[in-house]
C-alpha cells in the first residue's frame, strides 16, 4: 500500500463518521469533521514539519483533498493544503497552526499599504472588502492576495487574522459560506510578491479547485452507475437500457478527460513548473465537464436526484459553484487564449505542446 | 492497472519524445518553407503524397517502434506519438502510409508469417508500401460480424475471394490490404467465428476498384469489389478462423492515437491567427475553452501510448479517447464559426474560410470511421461494468 493509498483509507474511515449534510446559514461548515482530520493531523500535510505542518508530499495532500471532496466534506482542506499554505511558505511568511482553518481569497478591492511601526519591513493595513471569501466566518485566517500598494508592479500577499472581524452570510449554490470580510485598516504581516509569482498563487487556487472537480467528477460518476444499476424500470435495471448506456459512457469520457489533464497539471506543479495555463486549462476542462455530467447524473437518477432526500445534490451543488470560484470558466479560458497566443499565432501548436 | 480498466496511469515524461519532435519541427518548417506542401485539414484521410512519406521513412519515422530487423527502429510509441502528433498539426500529407505505419504493420509484426514481415514491413518503414483496410461491406458497417465477402481454398490451396468492401480508403494508392473474410460459413450461434484475415495484393486480376466520392468531392473512399480473385495460399494473415479475435486487438493502435482529435487541428490554428488580429475577447475564450479540451485529450492520447508502451492493449480507453477526441474535431467548426464572422467556402480567398469548409465536408467522418461513437460508447459502457 503507497502511503497516498493509507492517506486514502484514512480520510475516508473519517468521512465515514461525518456524512455530508444540508448547509444552512446556522450550520456553514462540518466543524466535527474538520477536529477529527486536524486530530489526525491531516490538516497540515503537505506542509513541512519545522513550519508546523504534518511533512508529506503534495501528493499526499493533494489525496486528502481528492478523498474529501469525492465525500463532500464541508472543510477548507483544499484552501489550506493547496493554496494559503504553499503560498505563505513560498512568501517567507508564518504559518498558522494548521490545526485552525486559514483560507485564501484574491481581493482586487482591497488597498494595502505598507506600516513602518519600528518592526522593519512586512506589516500592513489593509482597507476595503474581501468578496466571495471561501469559508468567511469560518476560516481563522485568511491569506489575502491584493494589488500591490499605489506604484508598485505584483501583488502584496497578507495573513489576516479574520477571528474577530466581521463577515456577511452569503455561500455558493451548495450551502458553502462565501460571504464577504470587511477589512478597515486591518494590520497584518505580508510579502510584496512579483507579477509572475502572484499569478501562481491565482493558477494554485485554481488548480485547486480542478482537483476538487476532478474527483466530485468521478464520484458522481460512480454514483450514477451504481444507480443505474440498482433501479429498475420495464423490468430490467436502467443500465440495461441503450440510451441509459450511451449518457454513462459520455460521462465517464468527460470524467476521464478531466483527471487525464488535472493529474498532468498537477505532476507538473510537483517538478517547480509554472503552471499558470495548465492550471487554466485543467480549471477550464473540469469546468465544462460539469455542464455534461450534473446534467447526466440527474436525468439518468430521475426526481429523487432532484431532491434533499438523495446525496447526489451534495456533489452536483458543489461542481455548479466550483466551476466559477478560484476565477471564473470565462476568466481563465481568456488566460487560457491569450497564453497559448502570446509568442504569436505561429507559435500556437509550440505553445501548446509545452502547457503540461 | 488492467488494461481494461478506463482510466490509465499519467504517462511518464519521455526525453526521447521531446528530441524527435524537435526533429520533426524542424523538418517541416523546411517542407513548408521549400513549399513542398501546404497545410489542410484532414490530411491523414486525403493527403496522399507518396514522395511525403518517402522522406518520413528515410528519417526513421514510419515503423518506428518495430523491431529492427523488419526495418524498424525500436523507439518508444511515447516517440511514435510526438511524431505523429507534429505531423497532424502541420497538416502535413500523411494519408498515404498513415494505416500502414499504425495499424496494418503492428498487424503483421503480431500474426504475420516470417516470410510476411520481412518482404513487407522494411517497405512500410521505407515509406513505400501502404495499406488499406478492408473491413467494411455495402451491408455490413458497425455490424462487422456480418460480412458476406468469402474466401474459399482452391485445390491448390490458395484462396479465392468473391464480395466487396467499402470506405477502404486510397485503396487506389495502396498496395495491399488486409481483408476480413469469412471462411467457413455464418454461425448463428457463434457470429465471431469463421472470420479470417487475409493480406491481399490489390494489382492481383479480379480485382476492381471503384472511386466513393466524399461530400467535398474528394477521392478516399473506395468500394473494392472481388470477383473470383485468387489470392496465394501462404497470404493468410494469421490463423485461419482467428479474424474476430486479430480485428479487434488493432483497435487500441486503431483508435487511440491522435488523429483522433487533431484532423481539424489546422483550422484552430487559421482561427489563432483571426484571434491574434482582431483581439476579440468572446473569440479569445473560445480558443481557451478548445485549448483546455485539446489538452487533455493529448493527455489521455499519451496514457495510450504509455500503455502501449508497457505491452498493454487498452482497447477500452481508447474507445473512450476516440469517442470523446472525435466528438471534439467537429465541435471545433461549430465553436469556431459562432465566434468568427466568417462564411466557409473551398473557393474563400480567406484562408479562415476554406478551413472552415473544409473541416465542416469532412465533418460526418470523424464520429463514423474507426467505430462510431455508439459502437464506441457501448464498449466504453462495458468498461463500466453496464452490460
Amino acid at each position: 500500500m503507497s502511503d497516498q493509498d493509507l492517506v486514502v483509507e484514512t480520510v475516508r474511515d473519517i468521512l465515514a463518521a461525518h456524512e455530508p449534510f444540508v448547509l444552512t446559514a446556522e450550520r456553514r461548515w462540518d466543524a466535527g469533521l474538520w477536529g477529527a482530520l486536524a486530530g489526525a493531523g491531516l490538516t497540515g500535510v503537505g506542509l513541512p514539519e519545522e513550519a508546523g505542518g504534518s511533512g508529506g508530499e503534495l501528493a499526499d495532500a493533494v489525496a486528502i483533498v481528492r478523498t474529501l471532496a469525492a465525500g463532500a466534506g464541508a472543510v477548507p482542506v483544499a484552501e489550506q493544503l493547496l493554496v494559503a499554505g504553499p503560498a505563505l511558505l513560498a512568501a517567507d511568511l508564518e504559518l498558522p497552526s494548521p490545526d485552525q482553518p486559514t483560507t485564501f481569497a484574491t481581493a482586487d478591492a482591497v488597498t494595502v499599504h505598507p506600516v513602518d511601526n519600528g518592526d522593519g519591513p512586512g506589516r500592513f493595513t489593509l482597507t476595503g472588502t474581501v468578496t466571495d471569501l471561501a469559508w468567511a466566518g469560518v476560516a481563522r485566517h485568511v491569506a489575502v492576495l491584493a494589488p500591490a500598494p499605489g506604484g508598485i508592479e505584483g501583488a502584496v500577499l497578507a495573513l489576516v487574522d479574520a477571528s474577530s472581524l466581521p463577515v456577511t452570510d452569503a455561500a455558493n449554490l451548495a450551502g458553502e459560506p462565501r460571504g464577504s470580510l470587511a477589512l478597515d485598516r486591518v494590520g497584518a504581516s505580508g510579502a510584496l510578491l512579483t507579477g509572475p509569482r502572484a499569478a501562481e498563487v491565482r493558477a494554485r487556487f485554481a488548480l485547486a479547485r480542478a482537483v476538487q472537480l476532478a474527483a466530485a467528477l468521478e464520484q458522481v460518476l460512480a454514483w450514477t452507475v451504481r444507480y443505474a444499476g440498482e433501479r429498475h424500470q420495464f423490468g430490467r435495471p436502467l443500465g440495461r437500457f441503450q440510451a441509459i448506456q450511451m449518457e454513462l459512457a459520455e460521462m465517464a469520457g468527460e470524467v476521464t478527460a478531466v483527471t487525464a489533464l488535472t493529474d498532468a497539471a498537477v505532476q507538473a506543479l510537483d517538478r517547480g513548473e509554472n503552471v499558470v495555463l495548465a492550471a487554466a486549462a485543467a480549471k477550464v476542462r473540469a469546468g465544462a465537464a460539469v455542464e455534461v455530467v450534473a446534467r447526466l447524473a440527474h436525468q439518468v437518477h430521475g426526481a429523487i436526484g432532484f431532491t434533499q432526500e438523495h446525496g447526489l445534490h451534495h456533489l452536483t451543488r458543489r461542481l455548479w459553484s466550483w466551476r466559477d470560484e478560484a476565477g471564473s470558466e470565462l476568466a481563465w479560458s481568456r488566460v487560457l487564449g491569450a497564453g497559448v497566443l502570446a509568442g504569436g499565432p505561429d507559435q500556437l501548436w509550440p505553445a501548446l505542446t509545452r502547457v503540461v | 492497472m488492467s488494461s481494461n480498466s478506463l482510466t490509465l496511469a499519467p504517462a511518464p515524461r519521455s526525453e526521447a519524445a521531446e528530441q524527435v519532435r524537435a526533429e520533426v519541427r524542424e523538418f517541416l518548417a523546411a517542407e513548408l518553407a521549400a513549399g513542398t506542401f501546404t497545410t489542410h485539414v484532414d490530411t491523414w484521410l486525403s493527403g496522399v503524397d507518396p514522395a511525403f512519406s518517402k522522406k518520413l521513412g528515410e528519417r526513421g519515422w514510419l515503423g518506428m517502434t518495430w523491431p529492427k530487423e523488419y526495418g524498424g527502429h525500436e523507439r518508444s510509441a511515447m516517440e511514435r506519438y510526438a511524431v505523429t502528433e507534429e505531423l497532424l498539426a502541420a497538416g502535413a500529407p500523411v494519408a498515404a502510409h498513415w494505416i500502414a505505419d499504425r495499424q496494418s504493420g503492428p498487424n503483421l509484426l503480431a500474426y504475420g508469417t516470417e516470410k510476411q514481415r520481412r518482404e513487407i514491413l522494411p517497405r512500410i518503414a521505407a515509406g513505400e508500401c501502404f495499406f488499406v483496410i478492408g473491413m467494411s461491406e455495402p451491408d455490413s458497417g458497425s455490424d462487422l460480424a456480418s460480412i458476406r465477402t468469402r474466401a474459399t481454398r482452391d485445390a491448390a490451396g490458395d484462396w479465392v475471394v468473391d464480395g466487396a468492401k467499402v470506405w477502404t480508403s486510397n485503396a487506389h494508392t495502396s498496395h495491399y490490404g488486409i481483408v476480413l473474410v469469412r471462411t467457413s460459413p455464418a454461425d448463428p450461434a457463434n457470429r465471431h467465428a469463421g472470420l479470417s484475415q487475409l493480406l491481399v495484393d490489390l494489382s492481383l486480376p479480379g480485382i476492381t476498384i471503384n472511386p466513393i466520392r466524399i461530400l467535398d468531392g474528394g477521392h478516399h473512399f473506395n468500394e473494392v469489389v472481388f470477383e473470383g480473385a485468387v489470392v496465394p495460399g501462404d497470404m493468410l494473415l494469421g490463423e485461419e478462423g482467428n479474424g474476430w479475435h486479430q480485428v479487434t486487438a488493432e483497435l487500441a493502435f486503431e483508435r487511440s492515437g491522435p488523429e483522433r482529435f487533431l484532423s481539424t487541428y489546422p483550422l484552430v490554428a487559421e482561427f489563432a491567427r483571426r484571434v491574434a488580429e482582431s483581439g476579440d475577447a468572446a473569440a479569445l475564450a473560445t480558443l481557451g475553452r478548445i485549448s483546455a479540451r485539446l489538452l487533455a485529450l493529448r493527455q489521455m492520447s499519451l496514457r495510450i501510448a504509455a500503455a502501449l508502451d508497457r505491452g498493454e492493449l487498452p482497447n477500452i480507453p481508447a474507445a473512450l479517447v476516440k469517442d470523446v477526441g472525435t466528438t471534439f474535431e467537429g465541435d471545433v467548426v461549430e465553436e469556431i464559426r459562432k465566434v468568427v464572422d466568417v462564411t466557409p467556402s473551398l473557393d474563400s480567398p480567406d484562408p479562415l474560410g476554406r478551413a472552415l469548409a473544409e473541416a465542416q465536408l469532412h465533418a460526418p467522418g470523424y464520429t463514423l470511421r474507426g467505430g462510431t461513437n455508439e459502437i464506441l460508447r457501448g464498449i466504453v459502457a462495458r468498461g463500466l461494468g453496464l452490460r
